[in-house]
């Protein structure tokens, strides 16, 4: 995508005020995005996004730069004016890297590319979809369905000799229903998604996916308000993990730790959860959603324990924060584009298995929430307050599930919430997400079993 | 490749390739940021983007492609792109606008005094701020972030039957979110400035605010959950507002996705709301001369006095509705397809002071900050239930901050219930549908929780 000589330039010339390590991040990505609604594809647009980014540390001191000007006049005048900001004292560096740039072999198979593959192959799929939800009942007015997928090839090279390629395929289908009875509109939502081709997209079990947007949607449209309070709250698989993922994981990032902003700092050996949790980070899982084979800092992909046994095991690191902490990055520097410096974030997190079935976990529950489907939520990571809303919902009532209620959010503290856990079942799930923070918008995988929390504040419209 | 060689070659060959009408956007972004951690730049951002959306018209369908790249290679990928993305399209055809006997104001909203700002007095100014949030009390433990930022954009618009037009905007931001703790109860929150003037920056004035946000959320209570009457102060209600802004548009409107439907001329929220939408505000971070298809922009009041009077058209919208665009469409950026969002949209204030609007409380509720909005909100029904921080108010008077509370209930049904509007306009630095703003908001009542 750029030549060793220009890159070895442009890292030197970053290097000339005095910083200690420099980089370069070079991404050229084809992204489709199709949208059908209403019956019709409204939109089909392509497009081509190309940059580089220049990174240089200097101690605990980091500059970025990116430009989409890529020739040498210009890449070389954005490194050295990302150096200008350090002030540091005028030096010479002679960056050079290894002779033979490192390819990937992904460990994520890849059938089809989706610019080898005819749009209209990918329209019938949105068309299959889009009938399959308004033909599920008479009250759905209309279905959203889109398909976006993305070829995104990326150079990274380093003054440390690190000098890698890499392409990320990944494709998602969003399925989206909108259930009306003239007055109330509920929407339901299902959006896998993985770091895959086209096989994964022609692969799915539509009749699954979109029945349960539909069936959500419909569910919806004749619940009853939530009721607000505190309750025993159940969270289902897959998507459930949102909850740890804003409770817990934003927490667990170095970009929180590293300044003590997280109420996770200095605390690994201590108990800070339930004994029942055990709470992974995983990049390395075959083809899903939120895996890498390099981090966006070129640091290979790994298996992270961040939680064992409700015991502080470690967080996750990239390579700045690991300075500030004095410690190894963990591969979970990642970052949107080259628009932005990567920092420390998620990639499949989830809560590993317990021994409950599904079934023990709903008998147990005297009255409390059952949070089948969860919408997406946020966190302040350095007090820990959560908040997120629940798409699908039902009241439990005498160890069985009563009647479905709508409106609800849970909020709470993330240090507190993971302590209450008080089962955890052995059905686990991972369902695909976009999480938005400092270093943009990136695909996540979140997952868990169905567990419980014992409390948490749940604010619906009908209050006591 | 130079953006003239690159348009004049785009057009010749769409041209060839078929291509009726070909219309050219650009966009050059250039931005600065930096953070400061105790004293120390902790990340310092520049960036120089540009980008080029070009669509076109093939035998009668639009087809969209953007890239960031301005070489050959690109070219050939937009034009196959288009021909190929276009057959595709089952929507209605759209059109685009020539600029003929249309008429522009004449404003540039770039400021080159904030151009000419050094990024050393940036870096200086920060750190002196961050050096007074120390200073200012002994519960600050230490900032979350502290950041100034500013960002110039130009555009440019060029299509094949002779439209040219170009527009530009600057703006620089100080944002800072101050960690205070006090035993063991420790707050944050965010404050947010905007502005196109550097000099009238006040370093004590900013530290100040921010570090007294943080602090009055010390000392939370929790109190018995039930509906109380609610003042939304500026920034949350423009906050609330930004969420549901889309059903103002007529593409939710047509769409079936807005409750806003079949309400022209009706009475949409209580008589003391009236909601302008601004192209031309000089502070306005989306203001502008013309829209993202060309179109002249202009003032439009969308509710007075609680009438909806007009929602917000493009071109494609204007035409299913037989009138005429109010220069509302929008694109994103050029990486999007051609929209609908209101530009600088807001409450038009009142008289009364932001103290006026809760002493004469018996009891009531504060709503400073609202969280959640992204997923707590359903755009299309109104229905909302989110997190909030807020104070507790008794006999007219804030008592003092509460736990992290929820409150519940409907956009559509907040606005038929404002009581009052008060003087204090805020604009809400979310991004997104337009640069929105309101000034504190008394509402009958809401349903809250307490955490």
């Amino acid at each position: 995508m750029l030549n060793k000589a220009l890159i070895e330039n442009v890292l030197s010339a970053a290097l000339t005020t005095g910083g200690d390590f420099s980089e370069v991040f070079v991404e050229d990505r084809y992204t489709n995005n199709m949208h059908h609604q209403a019956g019709k594809l409204e939109k089909s647009l392509s497009g081509r996004d190309f940059g580089v980014g220049i990174r240089i540390f200097k101690g605990l001191q980091s500059v970025y730069a990116y430009t989409n000007e890529f020739s040498e006049e210009g890449l070389l005048k954005a490194a050295k004016k990302a150096a200008e900001a350090l002030q540091g004292a005028k030096s010479e560096e002679n960056i050079i890297l290894p002779m033979e740039k490192e390819i990937i072999q992904t460990a994520h198979p890849i059938q089809f590319m989706p610019n080898s593959v005819e749009k209209s192959r990918k329209l019938a799929v949105l068309r299959n979809a889009n009938d399959i939800v308004t033909n599920y009942d008479p009250s759905i007015s209309q279905a959203i369905v889109r398909l976006v997928d993305e070829e995104q090839n990326v150079l990274i090279a380093n003054s440390e000799g690190t000098f890698v390629e890499d392409k990320r395929v990944r494709n998602r289908l969003a399925i989206a229903a909108i259930a009306t009875d003239g007055t109330d509109m509920q929407m339901g939502f299902y959006g896998p998604g993985a770091l895959q081709g086209f096989e994964f997209i022609e692969g799915l079990d539509l009749n699954h996916y979109a029945k349960e947007a539909a069936r959500i949607a419909v569910t919806m449209l004749h619940a009853d308000p939530a009721p607000s309070g505190k309750f025993p709250v159940i969270i289902d698989n897959e998507f459930g993990g949102v909850i740890f993922h804003e409770a817990c994981g934003h927490g667990l990032e170095a970009a929180a730790v590293a300044k003590n902003n997280s109420v996770f700092a200095n605390k690994v050996g201590e108990k800070v959860a339930s004994d029942l949790v055990t709470y992974i980070d995983d990049g390395t899982i075959t083809n899903e959603w939120g895996s890498i084979n390099i981090d966006d800092e070129g640091e290979k992909a790994r298996k992270n324990v961040l939680i064992e046994n409700g015991i502080l095991k470690g967080y996750m690191i990239d390579k700045f924060n690991g300075r500030r902490m004095g410690a190894e990055s963990t591969g979970s520097g990642r970052r949107e584009s080259y628009k932005f410096a990567p920092t420390s974030r998620m990639t499949n997190t989830y809560v590993a298995p317990g021994k409950s079935t599904p079934e023990e976990i709903i008998a147990n529950t005297e009255y409390g929430i059952y949070a089948k489907y969860m919408d997406g939520g946020s966190v302040n990571p350095s007090t820990g307050d959560y908040n997120f809303a629940i798409n699908e919902a039902y009241l439990v009532k005498d160890g069985k599930i009563d009647k479905p209620i709508k409106g609800a959010t849970l909020v709470g503290n993330g240090a507190k919430t993971i302590q209450k856990v008080d089962m955890v079942g052995n059905n686990l799930g991972h369902g695909a997400g976009m999480c938005g923070a400092s270093s943009g918008s990136i695909p996540v995988n979140v997952g868990q079993p169905m567990l419980r929390v014992s409390e948490i504040t749940v604010g619906g419209r009908e209050t006591k | 490749m130079e953006l003239t060689t690159f348009r004049n070659q785009l057009f010749t060959e769409g041209e060839k390739l078929g291509l009726t009408d070909i219309e050219l956007y650009y966009e050059k972004q250039e931005s600065f940021s930096c953070q400061i951690f105790k004293g120390e730049i902790d990340g310092y951002e520049s960036s120089t983007v540009n980008g080029i959306s070009v669509r076109g018209l093939y035998n009668g369908q639009m087809g969209y492609a953007y890239t960031e790249k301005l070489d050959e290679e690109s070219i050939l990928f937009l034009l196959e792109s288009i021909r190929e993305n276009a057959p595709l399209i089952e929507d209605e055809p759209e059109e685009m606008f020539t600029g003929e006997d249309a008429n522009y104001q004449e404003v540039d909203y770039y400021s080159t005094n904030l151009q000419a700002v050094t990024v050393e007095d940036k870096i200086a100014f920060l750190k002196e701020v961050e050096k007074k949030i120390y200073a200012y009390d002994s519960r600050v433990v230490q900032t979350d972030y502290a950041t100034i930022q500013d960002q110039s954009i130009e555009k440019e618009l060029f299509n094949n039957k002779g439209l040219f037009l170009s527009d530009r905007n600057n703006f620089l931001n100080v944002i800072i979110s101050v960690v205070v703790k006090e035993g063991e109860e420790i707050k944050s929150d965010m404050y947010f400035k905007i502005t196109k003037d550097f000099a009238s920056l006040d370093a004590d004035e900013i530290a100040k605010k921010a570090v007294e946000k943080s602090l009055s959320y010390l000392g939370e209570q929790a109190y018995p959950d039930k509906n109380y009457p609610v003042i939304l102060k500026n920034s949350a209600a423009a906050a609330l507002i930004t969420t549901f802004a889309s059903s103002f548009s007529a593409e939710a409107v047509q769409k079936g996705q807005s409750q806003l439907k079949g309400k022209l001329d009706e009475k949409v929220a209580s008589e003391h709301v009236t909601l302008l939408d601004d192209p031309f505000l000089p502070e306005g971070t989306r203001s502008g001369t013309f829209d993202s298809e060309g179109v002249p922009t202009g003032q439009l009041n969308v509710v007075e006095n609680g009438k909806l009077k007009s929602y917000f058209y493009n071109l494609k919208t204007a035409k299913k509705d037989g009138v005429s665009s109010t220069g509302h469409g929008h694109k994103p950026s050029y990486k999007e397809t051609i929209g609908v969002s209101p530009s600088n949209f807001y409450v038009v204030p009142s008289e009364k002071t932001y103290m006026e609007l809760y002493e004469k409380l018996e009891e009531g509720i504060i709503i400073t900050d609202l969280a959640g909005l992204h997923s707590g909100a359903n755009p299309i029904s109104g229905d909302f239930s989110l997190a909030a921080n807020g104070f507790y108010v008794k006999n007219g008077k804030i008592v003092g901050p509460t736990t992290l509370m929820t409150v519940a209930g409907n956009f559509f049904e907040v606005l038929q219930e404002i009581e009052q509007v008060g003087s204090d306009l805020e604009f809400s630095p979310m991004g997104g549908s337009g640069y929105i703003g309101s000034p504190s908001l008394k509402l009958k009542g809401l349903a809250v929780t307490f955490d």
